[in-house]
């Protein structure tokens, strides 16, 4: 299989802090590969380098062996890299179907003009994006919220609705950070499943999580970050096994236990 | 058309029954000249309400934008002679050219940047318009500009020429609002990151609803003084941008049609304060600005969301309740007869 996204030696500095340091992975055309790491190693920093939010203070990512530094932010969707975000961000005043059909932009073309006079154009596009839209709420199983607006939706609802903004522009690479903080057992278990059918489709799925029940059960491979360098990198059983993780893992809950 | 219709039926059913019965319910001269006034300000307010609520930038420019409309129309109709339609078609357009290179010039259209911009932009339109004496007639300003045929070219033909153009704003920018474009204004709003990794090119379209509004102020502008018949550069200057962005706020920048019931407020507030100044000499002068900025102030300190959306969210919070009650009472009813 060939590589989807190549990151090489990439890092990131804020101010003199290194977030991320000289760190190397590829992700391949449809597997799931887990990033973990203990608060603070720098996985986010990763990921909002890979989606083109912040650029790399050094290194380079390669998708589809295409360099992304010259590659303005909101040309990632267009290219097939979609993601979700740890600190939810929703457009709060629109419906949830709305946040949805937001998703849909790279897939639509009509002008502001054409959308102002509701030209035929306009409206058939208008028609697919509530189509398509409603078929994901439907996948992640809020179809019955898709006229509620979203700042009143509880947190967990609200993941949910991310991964479908992220999935109707069909993303080749779905970027999650931590899509499963603040579910419950049988909603992380459901979300694992759909990830799954997610993969079985065809988009691969670069994922940032805590919970080490959904990487165990759906991760292809696993790196793991520890204070902005990557430790170690595996199937999810070396990993578990690989005592660099453990010590990464027991020494942040030694401090957390001391403070 | 058809979903406009569907989603805002009820709403623009009201506003064009009001609209039309206005001049018969009032059928008085001045009170037509007054509706038509506040009709030119509407068109203007929609367009800032476009920048402003959608697209959440500030513009303290708005006034320029209406002068040049009203001086595009004006020079090439009564300098040129062209006829005042090609002269309307201009003033959208020039105004909307001069967004454009303001747009661009201030990459990124970041923060407050654009506030600054525009107030700048603001005062040297109205000085050029000033010094350009040998076009504009300076200071002194213009006469005999032609009014526009339609049915005639009586107050009461004005009143529906002016709120006809009111109404396709308005159905144009409740269009809007509803599609992808739209969506893209309201989404760079809350989350310009979530925005941009949508894929919303963020700077062009914070520059399209600009030029946008910078055309709907330039289309008012130019009815403005093809209505008026004279021009000067006084109404033009950053008193009445204020009073644009007021009546914005004061309906809620995020609905359209707040900016529209702002600016009926704020037009009777100042009627009410003319009426007045005739009983209370100390009324009289620039009252109207500190009134005005008073007004912001207390919005923006009590009620930052405005009026349509406060009392739609009222509305939709006790027919919640209600329906809440009422499922209560239901249940009680089946466990009574369980
Ligand atoms: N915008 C920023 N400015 C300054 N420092 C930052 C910024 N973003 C992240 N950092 C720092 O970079 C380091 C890595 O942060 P990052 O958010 O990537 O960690 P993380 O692995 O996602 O942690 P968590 O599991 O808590 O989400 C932290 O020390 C953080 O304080
Ligand atoms: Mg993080």
């Amino acid at each position: 299989m060939t590589a989807l996204l190549e990151v090489q030696s990439l890092s990131r500095d804020f101010g003199g802090v290194r977030a991320v340091n000289r760190v190397d992975f590829q992700v391949k055309q449809g597997e799931i590969l887990a990033l973990i790491g203990p608060n603070g190693a720098g996985k986010s920093t990763v990921l909002n380098m890979v989606s083109g939010v912040i650029p790399p203070s050094e290194g380079e990512i390669r998708y589809n062996n295409q360099g992304l530094a010259q590659v303005p932010g909101y040309e990632y969707a267009g290219l097939g890299i979609t993601r979700t975000f740890q600190n939810l961000q929703t457009f709060d005043d629109m419906t949830v179907l709305e946040n949805v059909m937001v998703g849909m932009h790279t897939k639509t073309k009509s002008s502001l003009f054409s959308c102002g006079l509701n030209l035929g154009r306009a409206r058939k596009e208008e028609q697919k994006m509530r189509e398509q839209a409603q078929m994901w709420l439907e996948h992640v199983g809020l179809a019955s919220l898709a006229f509620a607006q979203a700042g009143s939706l509880p947190y967990g609802k609200l993941r949910l609705m991310e991964i479908a903004r992220a999935m109707v522009a069909e993303p080749t690479l779905l970027l999650l950070d931590e899509p499963a903080a603040g579910l419950n057992h049988t909603e992380t278990a459901e979300m694992s499943k759909m990830f799954q059918d997610i993969r079985a489709n065809g988009t691969a799925i670069l994922l940032v999580e805590h919970d080490m029940d959904m990487i165990m059960a759906i991760a292809d491979r696993i790196v793991v970050l520890d204070q902005g360098t990557k430790i170690a990198e595996g199937t999810p059983r070396e990993i578990q096994e690989n005592p660099k993780v453990i010590a990464a893992y027991l020494g942040t809950e030694e401090e957390e236990g001391r403070g | 058309m058809k979903q406009v219709i569907q989603k805002w039926g009820k709403s623009f059913g009201i506003y064009l029954v009001l609209m039309i019965l206005f001049p018969f319910v009032m059928p008085d001269e001045y009170y037509r000249s007054v509706g038509i006034i506040i009709g030119l300000h509407a068109i203007v307010t929609i367009g800032l309400c476009l920048v402003m609520g959608l697209a959440g930038q500030i513009s303290l420019g708005q006034a320029a934008f209406w002068g040049i409309g009203a001086y595009t129309s004006a020079v090439l109709t009564t300098k040129y002679g062209l006829p005042p339609l090609v002269g309307l078609v201009a003033s959208a357009i020039v105004p909307g050219l001069f967004a454009f290179i303001l747009g661009r010039a201030i990459a990124g259209l970041q923060g407050y940047y654009l506030a600054m911009a525009t107030l700048a932009f603001g005062y040297i339109v109205q000085i050029g318009i000033t010094e350009w004496e040998p076009v504009t007639g300076g200071a002194s300003g213009m006469i005999s500009i032609p009014r526009v045929p339609f049915f005639g070219d009586s107050e009461l033909s004005m009143y529906y020429l002016i709120w006809a153009v009111v109404s396709c704003v308005l159905l144009f920018s409740l269009n809007l609002l509803n599609s992808r474009v739209g969506r893209a204004f309201r989404a760079i709003h809350k989350s310009e990151i979530a925005a941009t990794s949508m894929g919303i090119d963020v700077r062009r379209f914070k520059l399209n609803a600009f030029v946008v509004s910078g055309m709907f102020a330039g289309i008012s502008g130019g009815l403005y003084a093809h209505y008026m018949g004279i021009l000067d550069p006084q109404p033009f200057g950053l008193h009445e941008s204020i009073k644009f962005l007021t009546m914005v706020v004061v309906g809620g920048m995020t609905s359209i049609w707040g900016a529209l019931i702002g600016t009926l407020l704020i037009n009777f507030i100042s009627e009410g304060l003319i009426a007045m100044s005739e009983f209370v000499p100390g009324l009289q002068g620039d009252i109207d600005t500190i009134v005005f900025g008073g007004i912001l102030v207390l919005i923006i300190m009590f009620m930052p969301e405005g009026l349509v959306p406060r009392i739609r969210s009222l509305y939709e919070k006790s027919r919640a309740k209600k329906a809440k009650a009422r499922e209560e009472l239901q249940r009680m009813e089946r466990k009574a007869t369980t």
